[in-house]
């Protein structure tokens, strides 16, 4: 087990459910962790930083089913600008939606990445219901599954780790519209508002 | 809609429209949630994306030009697809037995997605899963995807349009 870069490639950043997915990661990883943003400007700077490292763990939601396109821009840049050492690359993806293997595809982007540019491929968490979670009951899911994701990671013993509210999709589909509508009437927006049918144009 | 200039056959038709995305100023999607919360249906950001994602709403046959990279869509293309989020809401609808985002007025479509830079089997398996995943999330009724090289996708895109011109006239 060696320290691990965690870089975050969600457009959101500092106010990302990704940060907070880091930040319970790091509180469950033993050894040091360095935790970055990818911006449009640090990533050739982040590409030599990874040399540093015995391990990275890219943690980002799932934007238009794939990865969102900073992540992408970046692993772009790092193809062109490949550390001497390459560290082992896990994941932590998230998707809003219940199921987490709608992150599979994702996931497959990236380990035919490091394939093809000689990363070892780690462990993997793929969380479902991501977007609200932490703010739910069911937060006590997502750390576990977090905890156990380090600790895979940790040991070497790399495992692909699924986890998501534990709900049958009727009841997801509500709770979710629930947490919307709130999240409108925060900006002074009501549901009939939010579920206008028209678009610009 | 293309992520390089394309020579086409036919530019003018009323029931066409071509988009270039190459030499559009549409910048990343930054994640604001504001199309769905604070403007529904409308994206905060003014640049030349609110000028194409009406397009990919009403229309009732996409063909997508992209370049492949990883097994998914290119940068330019990717970026475009990110900002079309204003024409669903934040609501949740269980469709093909998944959850997914309920579209505002999307037409149903037929998708042809033409990749071009990848003859790797692998990685062109990985762009059809992805773009399977897709038809759930865009409302495509079909799809076809159709692996070509760079020079081939003027000819490739003419022959579509030329099929298109038959079946529709």
């Amino acid at each position: 087990m060696g320290n691990i870069f965690i870089l975050n490639g969600s457009p959101r950043a500092s106010k990302s459910n990704s940060k907070q997915y880091a930040e319970i990661f790091s509180k469950n990883y033993l050894q040091e962790t360095i935790y970055k943003a990818i911006s449009k400007t640090n990533q050739v700077q982040l590409c030599r930083e990874l040399s540093h490292y015995s391990d990275v763990l890219f943690v980002f939601p799932l934007y238009a089913d794939a990865l969102p396109v900073g992540l992408l821009h970046f692993l772009k840049t790092l193809e062109t600008n490949l550390p001497e050492h390459k560290p082992t690359v896990s994941i932590l993806i998230n998707c809003g939606f219940l199921e987490p293997e709608q992150n599979e595809v994702a996931v497959k982007i990236i380990h035919l990445f490091c394939r093809r540019n000689g990363f070892p491929i780690g462990s993997t968490l793929m969380l479902g219901s991501g977007e609200a979670i932490l703010k739910s009951p069911f937060k006590y899911i997502a750390i576990r599954n977090i905890r156990k994701l380090a600790k895979c990671i940790a040991s070497g013993n790399h495992q692909t780790i699924q986890a998501t509210m534990p709900l049958p999709k009727f009841l997801f589909r509500l709770a979710a519209n629930k947490y919307w509508t709130k999240y409108g009437q925060k900006f002074g927006i009501t549901k009939k508002q939010m579920q206008t049918m028209e678009t610009e144009g | 809609m293309s992520d390089r200039p394309l020579d086409l056959a036919i530019r003018q038709a009323p029931e066409l429209h071509y988009i270039d995305l190459s030499e559009l100023k549409i910048s990343n999607c930054t994640g604001c949630f504001g199309c769905w919360t604070r403007t529904p249906g409308k994206c905060v950001i003014r640049d030349d994306a609110p000028r194409v994602y009406p397009y990919i709403a009403k229309s009732e046959e996409v063909v997508y030009i992209t370049k492949v990279i990883y097994g998914g869509y290119d940068t330019i293309m990717k970026t475009m697809l990110e900002r079309a989020i204003p024409i669903q809401q934040a609501f949740i609808r269980i469709h093909r037995g998944e959850t997914h985002h309920i579209q505002r007025n999307v037409a149903p479509k037929k998708a042809t997605i033409i990749a071009y830079g990848s003859t790797d089997p692998e990685e062109q398996d990985l762009f059809r899963q992805l773009v399977a995943r897709n038809a759930c999330n865009m409302n495509f009724a079909s799809h076809e995807v159709i692996f070509t090289t760079e020079e081939m996708i003027d000819n490739t895109v003419n022959n579509i349009l030329k099929q298109w011109e038959t079946s529709s006239f």
